[in-house]
């Protein structure tokens, strides 16, 4: 069981000074195209220099209040002066004695100085950041998770939950480019295969393993969280860390780290495994950052589709797509986080429309009608009619970037050996598809029919009767899958089929039943009989000189009648239409 | 001895607790886990997904004989898709060694509920489902469970075929235990699927709430 002194121990060898040993050109000489252009030392633009006085300070100070502000502004300042180029490195601060490089007080504003500005790097500079860079950074995280985990007692910092979310979703981003980067050997100089060679714990898959696990303990936030959803009171099992909100939120954010790291190594049961104490379909006090909601809703439902549990994968992704629409504007503004959050709602509509082929059922009105906007209404006709091409076209862009936990054979890879992880993943799928690939047929000759003999039906597709009858068999399987019912754990479920259309085999005969909708009309003039409500409202109030206003106690309002009228048609509609259903229904009862 | 395996369950448990579970040295514990289950006909998922994250992570270790048992093993617990979290934790060099291949063909028959050619062909798997202690009376389980879903009532010549063709003794035996008994006609009841599968006409409800608003501006 590693303690914080492990991972103290661990990292003792690797202080920050060793960095130095790497070789990179020094700034003034050589080569500026390496380290992407910067601002020389002398000319750092005044407002910046005055931000980041002020930040040091609020750190310095522990000045909680100011500091979500100053985080906001990182992103302003960056459009304004650090679009594409870095922002200064701390040899530039010290250059321009913003910090004092004697004085340990600012230590801590340093690190997190650096997280934000090799952040931006990764995020903004052309070609990427370096390998001294990628080193330099997860050395900086080091330095920062040793500060956190290794106190004593909680250390006095507040930061925003955005920045401590943002803090652990990118050092798992860094570490998936470095496992790629590092994958990718093909166009790499010797020296840089060498740099990568002779450092094997660098981003190393166990340091962010335990990471992650050290801060989920660290905070009892697994203690904490069943507490929280029996009703409890967290703070009573919290311990000293837990209480800090630091430590609680970093803990939890963990959690959806590791959910993160296990679905991009394809181990799908123990991604959803790790958020067995949190109730995914409840709001609750831990879900205030938009896009950790929308990072866990996206891998909670892949992971729920790669272990055929349909039902479940689209429950997941309708709840967390109406939340999107819903909080559209806020995603509007353009900065790298909100581009993640757009491409992960556009991955979530092409999953959603993959489930929906695979397990035809009834959504929420809002999102179906999203899917049939966007181009994806094509996408499912053709998957629909089992072109293997679309389904794959879809799931490789929806698909999360897998890694390979282990560093290439340096002396030996194959070509393209940074996709294997990916290539396995898709053959997974494909292999579940080719496996279904009857079941649409299938689907669509039963919605036909009520009864009928199984020999006719297999005549009409040219099956033999046994494998027709073999057909029918994995039909029924594969629409029968685990259906979560009830509890916190994810994993747990019964077996359900929710399948639109369904059938059972007497003998040799097949009895059919499908699930018929009627038109929904309600929802519709209830929603345009508020919005008459409200434009009669407005106009009431405008006045027209001569005239009197509509609503003004001479003359009638207009808009009642208006709304008894279409609500007399609305109700008119409804039992009509239910009174022509049943009418249907026995006709169709009768035509055998 | 079927103790052994579940006392082993316990320990193994507390193994895989937190940062434990990448610990390569619970590897050889795993593999004698895993022997275990394949002996005494039990099982547990979660061991055996850690075992294969293990190999993941340090390939040097991989035994293919371990990992088919894991695969095979995974067979028996359909209609659960265990084998496909299994399959994706393997690389794709495991997936194409000759054994592994052999057991996904079974497990496309199996999945497809290609029941007869399953049963035809098994034979020439004894390799691989000699050392799973009852391995076929594990898929006749999951072929029973597909009947129940399917079937309202089945000939018993179709019934004794997809059971892969067992002598009547048996096949009474597998009646028994699912409480399917035969009716007039020769054919085998197997459960009333009328309750559950039948037309579903879904028409609109309209509240008295949603309304209510419209009714009150009414006046």
């Amino acid at each position: 069981m590693y303690n914080a002194n492990e991972f103290v121990d661990e990292y003792e060898s690797y202080p920050l000074e060793d960095a130095e040993n790497y070789h990179y050109s020094a700034r003034g000489e050589g080569d500026f195209s390496e380290r992407g252009a910067h601002y020389p030392t002398y000319s750092i633009p005044e407002e910046v220099k005055k931000y980041i006085t002020y930040f040091r300070d609020a750190i310095r100070d522990g000045n909680v209040y100011d500091i979500p502000s100053l985080y906001v502004d990182f992103n302003r300042l960056t459009e304004e002066y650090f679009k594409t180029q870095s922002w200064p490195d701390v040899e530039d601060l010290y250059g321009n004695k913003l910090v004092d490089q004697q004085d340990t007080r600012d230590d801590i504003f340093l690190i997190l100085y650096r997280e934000l500005y090799y952040r931006h790097i990764y995020a903004r500079i052309q070609g990427g950041p370096t390998i001294p860079q990628r080193f330099e950074s997860y050395y900086n995280y080091c330095n920062l998770f040793n500060y956190i985990l290794s106190a004593e007692t909680p250390v006095p910092m507040e930061l925003p939950n955005q920045w401590l979310w943002e803090i652990i979703d990118e050092f798992i981003y860094q570490f998936q480019s470095f496992s790629q980067f590092r994958s990718k050997l093909g166009k790499k100089s010797e020296p840089e295969i060498e740099m990568l060679k002779e450092s094997p714990k660098i981003w190393n898959v166990h340091s962010v393993l335990n990471v992650l696990h050290c801060l989920v303990d660290k905070s009892n936030i697994n203690r904490q969280l069943e507490v929280y959803t029996s009703g409890g009171d967290p703070d009573s099992v919290a311990g000293e860390f837990g209480r800090h909100p630091l430590y609680k939120m970093l803990g939890y954010f963990s959690l959806i780290g590791l959910l993160r790291l296990h679905s991009l190594l394809g181990d799908y049961y123990q991604a959803i495994k790790v958020l067995e104490n949190i109730e995914l379909n409840k709001k609750s006090m831990y879900s205030r950052v938009p896009a950790c909601q929308i990072t866990t809703y996206y891998y909670v439902g892949f992971a729920y589709m790669m272990m055929r549990r349909y039902a479940d994968a689209i429950r997941t992704f309708s709840n967390i797509l109406v939340y999107i629409q819903r909080t559209k504007a806020m995603f509007q503004t353009r900065n790298y986080q909100n581009d993640q959050i757009n491409k992960q709602t556009e991955q979530m509509y092409t999953l959603l429309a993959i489930c929906m082929v695979l397990h035809p059922q009834r959504i929420d009105e809002v999102v179906q009608s999203s899917l049939r906007e966007k181009t994806l209404a094509e996408k499912m006709a053709r998957m629909s009619r089992n072109e293997t091409a679309e389904f794959t076209q879809c799931f490789t862009f929806a698909c999360p970037k897998f890694l390979s936990p282990v560093p290439p054979p340096f002396d030996s890879a194959p070509a393209n050996y940074h996709k294997e992880p990916f290539q396995q993943q898709l053959k997974v799928f494909m292999d579940e598809v080719q496996q279904q690939q009857q079941i649409s047929v299938m689907r669509s000759y039963l919605k036909l029919y009520t009864t009928m003999p199984m020999e006719k039906m297999a005549a009409f597709q040219d099956l033999t009767e046994d494998d027709f009858r073999n057909a029918l068999l994995c039909f029924k399987h594969k629409m029968r899958n685990i259906v979560w019912t009830k509890g916190t754990s994810g994993l747990q479920g019964d077996f359900q089929s929710d399948s639109e259309v369904d059938f059972f085999i007497a003998g040799s005969m097949i009895h059919i039943a499908d699930t018929k909708v009627a038109q929904r009309y309600g929802d519709f003039f209830i929603r345009q009989i508020h919005k008459l409500e409200e434009v009669n409202r407005s106009l009431s109030k405008v006045k027209v000189s001569g005239c009197v206003p509509r609503g003004s106690v001479d003359s009638p309002p207009l808009a009642p009648h208006l709304t008894s009228i279409l609500f007399f048609i609305l109700t008119s509609i409804v039992n009509h239409d239910a009174a022509y259903v049943s009418n249907d229904m026995v006709r169709r009862r009768q035509n055998t | 001895m079927a103790e052994q395996a579940e006392t082993m369950r316990s320990t193994v448990a507390s193994m895989l607790r937190g940062i434990e579970r990448y610990n390569p040295e619970n590897i050889s514990t795993l593999e004698r886990y895993v022997e275990l289950q394949a002996r005494e006909n039990t099982y547990d998922l979660e061991a055996n997904l850690a075992l294969l994250k293990l190999y993941q992570f340090n390939p040097g270790t991989y035994q293919n004989t371990v990992a088919c048992q894991i695969l095979m093993k995974a067979l028996t617990n359909l209609p659960h898709t265990d084998f496909v979290l299994c399959k994706c934790l393997l690389g794709q060099e495991q997936m194409e060694d000759s054994n592994v291949k052999r057991i996904m063909y079974l497990h496309d028959l199996l999945e497809m509920c290609q029941f007869r050619t399953f049963w035809n062909e098994k034979d020439q798997y004894a390799n691989l489902t000699t050392n799973i202690k009852d391995f076929s009376d594990s898929i006749r389980k999951y072929v029973c469970h597909v009947i129940t879903i399917t079937y309202q009532y089945i000939e018993k010549q179709v019934l004794s075929q997809l059971l892969g063709n067992v002598d009547e003794a048996a096949l009474q035996a597998w009646m028994s235990k699912y409480g399917w008994k035969v009716d007039e006609d020769g054919n085998v009841f197997i459960a009333n699927q009328e309750d559950t599968v039948k037309t579903k006409n879904i028409t609109e409800k309209i509240d008295f709430d949603s309304v209510a608003g419209i009714m009150a501006a009414c006046r």
